[in-house]
């Protein structure tokens, strides 16, 4: 028989080196997968902004939480696989010898970006999170990170990598599932990502907010086609994960939400035949209501373009920079423009990314409920109402925007378990593996429960 | 100088020739064996001892003297005391010089039931021995010797058959073992012909099974098969058949009372319970909610007319027609049918003065409770023993098996597992029997569970008749093991024996999801490939120091190589043509098979002295160094050592009246564990690590871009061995010749330094890395007994008894862990490790009782949660136990066997769900005022649940009796129940004809006809309509969990045995 020395132990089937950019591309995946899925188990949020409603088992849209596991499936993917993959991918980017300085530099600038994105999204949905001891697997007690004081490293290193692009050379490629490699695009997502966390911190240090908001305010997006997005296949398991829920599951769990669709009728949005069918066998449109059980048949279901399984999946939009371009300038930030012009760009961005053209836009704007000067409401209403239409793809960001600007006034469904959670709590995970670090947490927190604060939500 | 002796040996109780029995020159290894007349003649020394010894029988000792003929009545030895037991690496050894704990089960024992699966045939017979069967068709069964040891490891019992180990390993996935849903394929083990056992020794303690090295810490299960006997050719022809009925009590009772829905939010021009459609072609009317998987809804009024599912089809008989809202005639039972099983098998065996040999073949053929459901089974077995020269002897011993499965039960969580729907989520006014003729009319998946009434496709629960017969998975397993050995004797005292053996199996499981079903249509292959080859040599000695001092010995290696090779490959997206099953009919192109190849090898020396005083004491001492590929190199090499002793007490009272023998022993081993394979290097994935699940596709790449990702699991460059250190000691006595005796042992094991893929936060960057800790000790007592009252030429009785109390803790883990979760489970429960507590500890949303004990009752009248940390359930037996009888009258003989399990707890998905569903009597009942709960508060309805509000004051909170509040809205400790059972496991009447019919009966030499029953009675139980037993399958995983359960059947077979 083989001598015992012949066996090498190592798994014939495995990889032990691979191209770094791989490792970010699923990043990228898992990143954008997680935030804007509609899959219960893993994302929560479209109930919790009342986009949606539940048909036939409301439990997640009463904010039960637990049962499931939901917090623990959006944690785990974030730090398992996109924070881990980007890590381990700057370490290979870092280690390569022979990789050309300026392409060097534009990769770990990407990556960079990427992994502040992936841990805004982190700390804005829990809060205080093992941030500065995470991601090393000798030690898998890592203390968790005081929240505000994550969110200024985070600006650190965003303000770092910024300074690191180079346009003339190339980035990650045609690994980049975002921009495929297209550097300046890749500094202008990185910008707006710094007027949004700019903008974040508004409520909690103005004197931050400005400075990063009015550095950031030349240099972001400045159309759709620059969107930060991911661009899914018709093929399985790259779909866009609306479809997976929506259409492969063969199931009907979810209705539009008369929170959101009662507005959009009154307004007559061109957005509401794109975001919602109408009833089954009629032209109208009619909202189940959140927070009870809902029938599927006498109420509109998400319309047909959440059902196309190449729909691109966001991360951050022109529409978003418009809107925080025009809360800078209510906020008195030195931003080129009026709020009322970037108001009115912001909602023309929405509609025109959905596939509506700008006389719809227009059409719409001159409503004496949308018109910026005539709308209901302070800015922070308007502003808030209107983006909040606007983020219907991107629960995630919607959710944050939703507790940050405190609108629209959205009402605590009668049968939910909890007030609308202003932030999830930790894995059950945590609490069983990471004991005495999680109850640090959970009482620096003021409790593990949904009512806790993340930092910058002041108001 | 040597002389031949001849004689005969006789059965004390039939007069009747003994044929298969050992003589042998006692401190030799010279002897022979009796032929088909119990007749043996041998060359033997001029002064010495001639042994005689059969297993089963009394070994009788007889001096060598002047006379060349020596006759021998040997009697049955039911005190099962004196009796030969076969011990690691085939040694035979008298019970006398065994110094641990060994019981031995004889083949017939095993097949009294006609059990098609032989490991289940010894549950309630053996102490120490944890056997956990499930009611799927061909489910795998939990075997776990003295407790679960290892936290991660699988901890089955090694089953060792004439020398060749072979895997006990299930194929299952890790949703299955979870309960998220799939197949369970069985156990390998299972593929051993029960016809063909000759005995079943169980070695329990390390001390036992030290010789076999790493793999042997959980215990090992060594079956001897049975040899070809010297003399004319004789067979055995057996017949059999069974029906198996279900045992109502295990399956569910449906509340008659309340129909199809959630509750009642319709609006009051729908009748709050049911939906208006405008349809042409319908008459306006009620429509049942039918995409509500629930029985929440209207009270059933035979004068309402409403539209059903049955009125949406345009073949059916009721299309557009309203119908009575009933309870339905016919409900999920009518789905059961009864089980059906065949057994032929055939031995023929035969032999020379050179040689012998035996033919088996057996034929089994198994139908399940579920429509479509068939396990066959074909068995061949031959062995063969040749004696070329005075010296050498060689000889060969071969199995085929091959099982095949179709329609094998879905088990835990899914949509092919018919019970899902059947025990959470259903309506109760759904008639089965229009079910299988809906599906029947055009073998289209027509459900009482449409997405509406103008869209037939099913929105969660598919037509149980269609997943039956359209979304049945199939396999086959062929599985050949054997050995090829031989044995050349230098001397009298040496001898040295060469063994190959292989253990060798192909598996094919094909799944598949029909086009029209819930979820994606999908086909999927998966093929694994596992091969073990063990290389043995093995020198013996066997030399009696003095008169008094006996020695035997041996020294030998064993070089085992195994390889593990699997690939799994499933359509992407759908498939194109319907009901073709094949991957090129995918939708989308395919994503990469999965592909796995594990190789690895272990070469162990050992060696093991065994110094006898007479028949008074004994001492044992064993070495092994094993050296294992799967370590790092520099921690790969480890050694463990037993020592023990056993003390014949009684020798030194022969003349007692009363006490008619008694032994102590101890004894004190370590055995070690290597890692498992490629876990000690990192990779990357190219794949999710977990794809043998229709939810869970392959990501290799997107597109054509490559993705790579690490692995979830941690690996780890340092692991060393884990060892369990064991501690035992045993007392057997017996009294008044005979009649009445027990053997107790107290043991105590601790593994250490466990290999173990400890479950590490996430922000780790993985799920889990390996890591060499913790310990788990198991301690307990094994009692065993036996008594007969009754022993006389025409009548006895025996009865047995055994008893085992387990007590397993968790006591250390990794350093600053105080948990680890083992799995976590549908319904928020999850498996747990935790320091200080038994192993398998379920956590769970609990009650929260104030300081009196009592439930606390929240505001909203729902009791209170206490958080999902809260050990709600431990699932280790407080002790299980078996009590047989058996009764003998002349020819006529009654066995039966009662098992018995105390204590340990189970979560039940099934009422969690169920209750929340509103499908049991329980939850439409009478409230405390005497009015139906169902109706709401404000009209005398509702109920008030039993506890006390955060006030202290008892709880009035009267509540309306909606879905979820006796199920998913509570906590999920009031799921939890008592899983203890006792069981009437099996009966048999045996009638043998008597020897003179017999021998009128020409070409006959015996006939045996037996009525026998299997789980006829389940006398005790506290879980509702299910069985406490049923669990999702072997492991450490998803004990103590229960989902979609099966119905228990009550067997009844009868069985023809014709000896030629």
């Amino acid at each position: 028989c083989k001598d015992l020395d012949d066996y090498d132990n190592l798994n014939p089937k495995a990889a032990t080196t691979v191209p770094a950019v791989s490792l970010v591309s699923n990043a990228q995946r898992v990143l954008a997968n997680t935030i804007n899925t509609p899959d219960y188990n893993i994302n929560p949020f479209r109930f919790y902004v009342q986009h949606w409603a539940a048909t036939t088992y409301p439990d997640e849209s009463q904010f039960v939480i637990e049962t499931r596991s939901i917090n623990r499936f959006f944690w785990d993917p974030l730090y398992r696989d996109v924070l881990s993959d980007l890590n381990e991918g700057k370490k290979l980017v870092t280690a390569d010898a022979v990789l050309d300085p300026k392409v060097k530099a534009n990769q770990l600038a990407a990556i960079e970006v990427l992994e502040v994105y992936a841990w805004s999204v982190l700390v804005n949905t829990f809060g205080d999170i093992p941030y500065t001891e995470a991601l090393n697997a000798d030690n898998v007690l890592p203390k968790f990170d005081d929240d505000a004081a994550i969110f200024a490293d985070l600006t650190t290193r965003l303000d770092k990598a910024i300074g690191m692009f180079d346009a003339s050379a190339s980035g990650l490629g045609t690994g980049d599932l975002y921009y495929n490699g297209n550097v300046a695009n890749w500094l202008k997502f990185a910008n707006s990502l710094k007027l949004r966390l700019g903008m974040t911190l508004a409520d909690v240090d103005a004197a931050k907010a400005k400075t990063m908001v009015e550095a950031a305010a030349p240099n972001v997006i400045t159309s759709n086609a620059e969107n930060a997005k991911i661009t899914y296949l018709s093929a399985l398991p790259n779909r866009n994960q609306l479809y997976e829920s929506l259409v492969q599951s063969g199931r009907s769990d979810f209705v539009g939400a008369s929170t959101l669709i009662d507005p959009m009728l009154a307004t007559n949005d061109p957005r509401l035949p794109i975001y919602f069918k109408p009833v089954a066998g009629s032209s109208n449109f009619k909202g189940g209501t959140a927070g009870t059980p809902n029938s599927a048949t006498n109420n509109s279901t998400p319309g047909a373009a959440l059902e196309n399984p190449t729909l691109p999946g966001m991360l951050l939009t022109y529409s978003e920079v418009e809107f925080l371009l025009a809360e800078a300038v209510e906020r008195g930030f030195a931003v080129a423009g009026t709020a009322e012009a970037h108001y009115n760009a912001a909602v023309t961005a929405s509609i025109t990314e959905w596939g509506g053209s700008a006389a719809d836009a227009a059409t719409y704007l001159e409503k004496s409920a949308v018109a910026y000067n005539t709308a209901a409401g302070d800015w922070k209403q308007k502003i808030g109402t209107q983006k909040w239409i606007a983020l219907y793809s991107q629960p995630t960001q919607a959710w944050t925007e939703w507790r940050r600007l405190d609108a629209p006034n959205l009402v605590k469904p009668a049968a939910a378990i909890s007030e609308i959670p202003l932030r999830l709590p930790y894995p059950t995970t945590e609490a069983n593996l990471n004991t005495t670090n999680y109850a640090a947490a959970a009482s620096a927190m003021g409790g593990d429960v949904v009512t806790s604060r993340i930092f910058w939500d002041k108001l | 100088q040597d002389k031949r002796i001849s004689g005969r040996v006789i059965d004390a109780a039939s007069n009747q020739g003994l044929p298969g029995v050992t003589v042998l020159v006692k401190g030799t290894s010279t002897g022979t064996a009796t032929d088909t007349e119990g007749n043996y003649a041998l060359d033997v020394p001029a002064t010495g001892t001639l042994v005689f010894s059969f297993i089963g029988y009394t070994t009788q000792e007889l001096p060598i003297g002047a006379s060349t003929t020596i006759n021998v009545t040997l009697a049955s030895d039911t005190r099962q005391l004196n009796e030969v037991v076969v011990t690691a690496l085939g040694v035979e050894r008298t019970r006398n010089s065994l110094p641990y704990a060994a019981t031995q089960v004889e083949g017939a024992d095993v097949t009294k039931a006609r059990n098609p699966n032989f490991v289940n045939s010894l549950a309630g017979k053996v102490s120490g021995v944890n056997i956990k069967q499930n009611n799927n068709l061909g489910g795998s069964t939990n075997v776990v010797i003295r407790g679960t040891k290892s936290l991660y490891g699988n901890n089955q019992a090694l089953f060792v058959v004439d020398g060749v180990p072979i895997s006990n390993a299930n194929t299952n996935t890790s949703d299955q073992y979870t309960g998220r849903g799939g197949y369970d394929y069985g156990n390998v083990g299972a593929d051993v012909n029960p016809d063909d056992i000759a005995s079943v020794s169980v070695l329990k303690g390390a001390a036992a099974t030290a010789l076999y090295g790493s793999r042997a810490s959980n215990g090992v299960i060594l079956i001897t098969t049975k040899k070809g006997r010297k003399g004319n050719v004789n067979v055995t022809l057996n017949t059999g058949a069974t029906m198996g009925f279900v045992d109502k009590s295990t399956f569910v009772k449906y509340q008659d009372k309340y129909g199809a829905g959630y509750g009642a939010y319709y609006g009051p021009n729908e009748d709050e319970y049911f939906q208006q459609y405008n349809r042409p072609g319908f008459q306006p009317g009620l429509y049942v909610p039918f995409t509500e998987d629930a029985s929440y809804g209207a009270a059933f009024d035979p004068n309402l007319l409403v539209y059903q599912w049955n009125s949406l089809d345009p073949t059916s008989p009721t299309y557009a027609q309203k119908t009575p809202w009933t309870a339905a005639k016919n409900g999920p039972s009518y789905f059961l049918r009864d089980a059906v099983g065949f057994n032929n098998n055939v031995t023929i065996d035969g032999g020379s003065e050179t040689g012998t040999f035996k033919l088996g073949y057996t034929n089994t053929s198994d139908k399940g409770i579920l429509p479509n459901s068939k396990i066959n089974k074909n068995m061949v077995n031959f062995a063969g023993a040749l004696n070329l020269t005075p010296k050498l002897t060689t000889s060969a011993n071969i199995n085929f098996t091959k099982i095949d499965g179709l329609g094998r039960y879905g088990t835990g969580y899914d949509s092919w597992n018919p019970m899902q729907q059947f025990r959470q989520w259903f309506q109760t006014n759904v008639d089965l029997k229009e079910l299988k003729d809906a599906y029947n009319r055009n073998q289209q998946n027509i459900t009482w569970n449409p997405r509406s009434a103008t869209d037939l496709r099913p929105i969660y629960s598919d037509n149980p008749y269609w997943v039956r017969y359209e979304n049945y998975e199939n396999d086959e397993r062929y599985h050949y093991f054997g050995n090829i050995m031989a044995t050349y004797k230098f001397t009298d005292w040496f001898n040295v024996m060469g063994r190959v053996t292989l253990d060798s199996y192909d598996e094919l499981q094909e799944e598949r999801n029909a086009v029209g079903s819930t979820g994606t249509a999908f086909y999927s292959r998966y093929n694994r490939t596992s091969r073990e080859a063990n290389y043995d040599l093995i020198a013996n000695f066997d030399k009696n120091i003095t008169e008094d001092f006996s020695f035997k010995g041996l020294l030998g290696a064993n070089y085992r190589r195994q390889m593990i090779n699997t690939i799994f490959a499933q359509t992407n997206g759908g498939l194109v043509v319907p009901r073709i099953y094949s991957l090129s009919n995918s939708v989308n192109p395919l994503n990469p098979p999965f592909e796995t190849d594990q190789r690895w090898g272990v070469d162990g020396y050992f060696a093991s002295a065994t110094f006898g005083y007479k028949e008074l004491a004994f001492l044992d001492l064993t070495a092994r160094r094993d050296q294992s590929s799967t370590l790092p190199k520099g921690n790969n090499i480890y050694y463990y050592p037993s020592v023990a002793g056993s003390f014949v007490f009684s020798e030194l009272y022969k003349d007692s009246p009363w006490l008619s023998y008694g032994k102590v022993r101890v004894n004190y081993a370590e055995v070690g564990s290597d890692a498992p394979v490629y876990s000690i290097y990192n990779v990357y994935g190219k794949q999710d690590q977990e794809i043998n699940s229709s939810t869970r596709p392959s990501v290799g790449s997107y597109g054509s871009i490559p993705l790579f990702s690490l692995t979830n699991t941690r690996n780890n460059p340092n692991l060393k061995p884990e060892r369990t250190k064991s501690f035992e000691a045993g007392l057997e006595m017996s009294f008044l010749t005979n009649r009445v005796g027990f053997d107790v042992t107290y043991y105590k094991a601790s593994t250490v330094d466990q290999i173990i893929p400890i479950q590490v936060s996430t922000t780790s960057g993985f799920n889990f890395a390996y890591v060499n800790s913790g310990e788990v000790e198991n301690k307990g007592f094994e009692v065993t007994a036996f008594v007969n009252p009754i022993k006389n030429d025409n009548f006895s009785w025996t009865l047995n008894a055994n008893w085992t109390r387990n007590r397993n803790q968790v006591i250390s883990l990794a350093e600053g862990t105080e948990n680890l979760v083992i799995s976590t489970y549908q319904g928020g429960v999850s498996s747990n490790a935790t320091k200080g507590r038994p192993f398998g500890m379920l956590r769970g949303t609990g009650y929260v009782y104030n300081a009196n004990g009592e439930k606390v009752v929240g505001s909203n009248g729902l009791y209170l949660q206490s958080p999902s940390t809260t050990e709600i359930a431990d699932p280790n037996p407080s002790w299980i136990g078996g009590i047989s009888n058996t009764l003998e009258y002349k020819g006529l003989s009654l066995y039966f066997l009662l098992d018995v399990r105390h204590g340990g707890q189970l979560f039940n998905l099934d009422t969690y769900y169920g209750y929340g569903t509103g499908m049991y009597p329980e939850t439409a009942g009478n409230n405390d005022l005497g009015n139906p709960s169902r109706t709401p508060v404000g009209e005398g309805g509702g109920i008030i649940f039993d506890g006390v509000k955060e006030d202290g004051t008892r709880n009035d909170i009267r509540i309306d009796n909606t879905e979820g509040v006796y199920g998913y809205n509570q906590p999920r400790q009031m799921h939890v129940y008592d899983a203890g059972f006792i069981k009437l496991r099996e009966a048999t009447l045996t009638y043998s004809l008597p020897a003179n019919v017999i021998s009128r009966l020409k070409p006959f030499k015996g006939v045996d006809f037996s009525l026998t029953g299997r789980n006829l009675w389940i006398i005790k139980k506290h879980v509702p309509y299910a069985d406490p037993e049923d669990n999702l399958g072997s492991g450490n995983y998803g004990q103590g969990y229960m989902s979609g359960s099966y119905p228990t059947t009550r067997n009844i077979g009868v069985n023809l045995r014709f000896r030629f």
